[in-house]
């Protein structure tokens, strides 16, 4: 019945399938990756859920993917973010990079922590977690700038960026902040972490750059009328 | 256990004279009322004893602190560099007394030093905790005032070595000026008070100079190493000499002589291969290195008046294979030969009480972070990751 569907619903599919194509039939539903969903009594579920349920037991799954797991661990930002920093498919470098860098941020605020006097203690923030998705949090842009043509020229508009958009913008940024302005022999996962720790400040290269582009499109404010979304 | 329970009573017999001593601030002293000193267990995972002579099956699976002042004493070089790294963050040194170490201070204790010394080995897997056991027992000894000789890596000896020298005293051996020179600075901060004590035997001549003559203080001998680091392999290999010589000798002032712990970490790497090469491209065997020839001649039981204790490590080892621990495999033949009869000691993962307490230790430091890793599933997650490997519970936990 899956296969007669498929056959269906797809317009052409060539003969050979190259290995690490991800362009699945949209037939294909994604799996659910976390524990927590599978735990959940039969009693508890909405009627939309359960209809998902069956739903599942008869559609073809999509593989999941390696970087996912179910683990209370799993984290999609940090899968993102690892996603992004991969070079040339290397995967466990990047992954190791990451952990390297929660690693130094914690041993530097679990260092101020033991230091600290009682009343400073509540202050820091230990959790190397925390830290990050706080740091890119404050290094999302509000607004951004499109290249729109009018008349001939190319005018730099102020545009609202989506969700998805800011969130690359700001690892996209931290990414090329780390590699190219940090003095060559130092190793990524201190240069990340020195930038994640100011980010998570409101200070460092990455703030400054977001500021920027705020006053960019601020400058060109007036050019805000060329957008027709 | 009956001695550690009567000088509890002595003390609070102590604490409440000193009490009714103090009349003057008698009033304020009665409100506090005279309580007893609290039991030896702060929590489950720590411990206030910290004194390993008096470590028993009590504390097993527990952490004592070492004092800043012994650790600056006794390792200035030995500790490993992840746990440095965690004294660091945690701003304490705390070590776990886990029943390898138990057992061998106990067999340190009850041995009679007036036999030929009797060599130990740690022996176990990646990341059992071989080399901090080795230092619990180190601790132990020092705390007794004996003269510790700790080489921290003697695979460090045979790769890596920037300058390799044709020996002064022989001239078929190699010398390594540099190494040899760190270890002895960091030998004479740890024995400082005894070595200034001993006496030269014989006359060395290192130079057309200079010589050391009989009967000077070993701190010289070592000050003459630190200062002239050509010669400063040689004067490691003059050490060890006088050192097997005197043990266990009577020394002035004292009725028994000193007693030598002989602590080297990493001893396969004395019958091993090496990665180093001479000018020609041919390989340098390890008896071809002046530091590792002097050192075979220390592990031979030939002497008395100490003990030999020492633990096998794969993970500086040069061409053997990862999964390898039992010391007939990383010593070789003639490892094995040279070092047999020895008291071996396994060193295994973290058993329940221990990884549990470890567990507490990290929470108590605020080291697990993680939501997750708070809660009960966390917890199973990471010892089974793990397989309660010390190692690599330390690492899993540093990133979470």
């Amino acid at each position: 019945m899956a296969a007669f569907m498929t056959n269906l619903l797809k317009p052409w599919s060539p003969r050979l399938t190259l290995v690490r194509w991800t362009r699945y039939n949209p037939y294909y539903l994604e799996p659910e990756t976390s524990r927590d969903a599978y735990n959940k009594p039969e009693t508890e579920l909405t009627p939309e859920e359960i209809n998902e349920r069956d739903l599942k037991t008869v559609r073809p799954i999509k593989a999941a993917v390696s970087g996912v797991s179910s683990s209370g661990f799993n984290d999609q930002l940090m899968n993102k973010f690892v996603n992004m920093m991969m070079q040339e498919g290397k995967k466990i470098l990047a992954r190791e990079i990451m952990t390297e860098t929660l690693e130094s941020i914690k041993r530097k605020q679990v260092e101020k922590y033991h230091k600290a006097g009682p009343a400073a203690k509540m202050e820091i923030e230990c959790n190397p977690y925390a830290i990050f998705h706080q740091a890119l949090e404050n290094c999302k842009p509000v607004i951004g700038l499109a290249s729109i043509q009018k008349g001939g020229k190319f005018y730099q508009v102020p545009i609202p960026l989506s969700d998805n958009r800011r969130r690359f913008l700001a690892m996209k940024w931290m990414i090329t902040e780390c590699r190219d302005h940090k003095h060559r022999r130092t190793h990524m996962c201190e240069k990340l972490s020195q930038e994640l720790l100011a980010a998570f400040s409101s200070e460092g290269n990455v703030i400054k750059r977001k500021h920027e582009l705020h006053k960019m499109a601020e400058a060109n404010r007036a050019y805000a009328h060329y957008r027709w979304w | 256990m009956t001695l550690h329970r009567l000088s509890l009573r002595l003390r609070q017999a102590v604490t409440q004279a000193r009490h009714l001593h103090s009349s003057r601030r008698g009033q304020q002293l009665e409100a506090v009322a005279v309580e007893p000193e609290l039991p030896k267990e702060l929590s489950f995972f720590r411990t206030r004893e910290s004194d390993p002579a008096c470590h028993a099956e009590v504390h097993m699976g527990q952490y004592y602190t070492l004092s800043p002042v012994h650790l600056r004493t006794v390792f200035p070089h030995g500790l490993p560099s992840r746990f440095q790294l965690q004294m660091k963050t945690f701003n304490e040194t705390c070590v776990m007394v886990r029943q390898p170490a138990l057992e061998l201070i106990s067999h340190l204790k009850k041995a009679d030093y007036s036999k030929p010394a009797v060599r130990y080995m740690f022996y176990g897997a990646n990341g059992c905790g071989k080399t901090i056991s080795l230092c619990h027992a180190l601790h132990y000894c020092y705390t007794q005032g004996w003269l510790v000789l700790h080489i921290p890596d003697a695979h460090l000896w045979v790769k890596n070595c920037k300058e390799l020298l044709p020996s002064t005293f022989s001239p078929s051996r190699f010398d390594q000026p540099i190494e040899a020179s760190h270890w002895l600075r960091n030998f004479k901060i740890t024995n400082e008070p005894l070595l200034s004590k001993l006496k030269t035997t014989q006359r060395y001549v290192w130079t057309k100079r200079e010589s050391t003559e009989e009967g000077r203080t070993l701190a010289e001998l070592v000050e003459q190493g630190v200062a002239r680091v050509r010669t400063s392999s040689d004067v490691v290999g003059a050490l060890l000499k006088e050192l097997r010589l005197q043990a266990g000798q009577p020394m002035e002032g004292r009725q028994e002589g000193f007693r030598l712990a002989v602590a080297v970490d990493g001893v396969n790497a004395l019958w091993g291969r090496t990665s180093l090469k001479k000018e020609d491209k041919s390989v340098v065997a390890p008896e071809e290195l002046t530091l590792i020839h002097n050192l075979r001649k220390m592990m031979k039981n030939d002497w008395c008046g100490g003990a030999v204790i020492s633990s096998l490590s794969q993970t500086g080892s040069l061409f053997k294979p990862k999964d390898v621990y039992l010391p007939q495999e990383l010593l070789g033949e003639d490892g094995f030969d040279d070092m047999d009869p020895f008291v071996p000691v396994p060193v295994s993962n973290y058993s329940e009480k221990e990884s549990e307490s470890c567990y507490l230790y990290y929470m108590d430091r605020n080291w697990l972070q993680h939501p997750h890793s708070r809660t009960e599933e966390g917890k199973k997650e990471l010892l089974f990751l793990s397989n309660r490997n010390p190692n690599v519970l330390e690492r899993l936990c540093a990133s979470l």
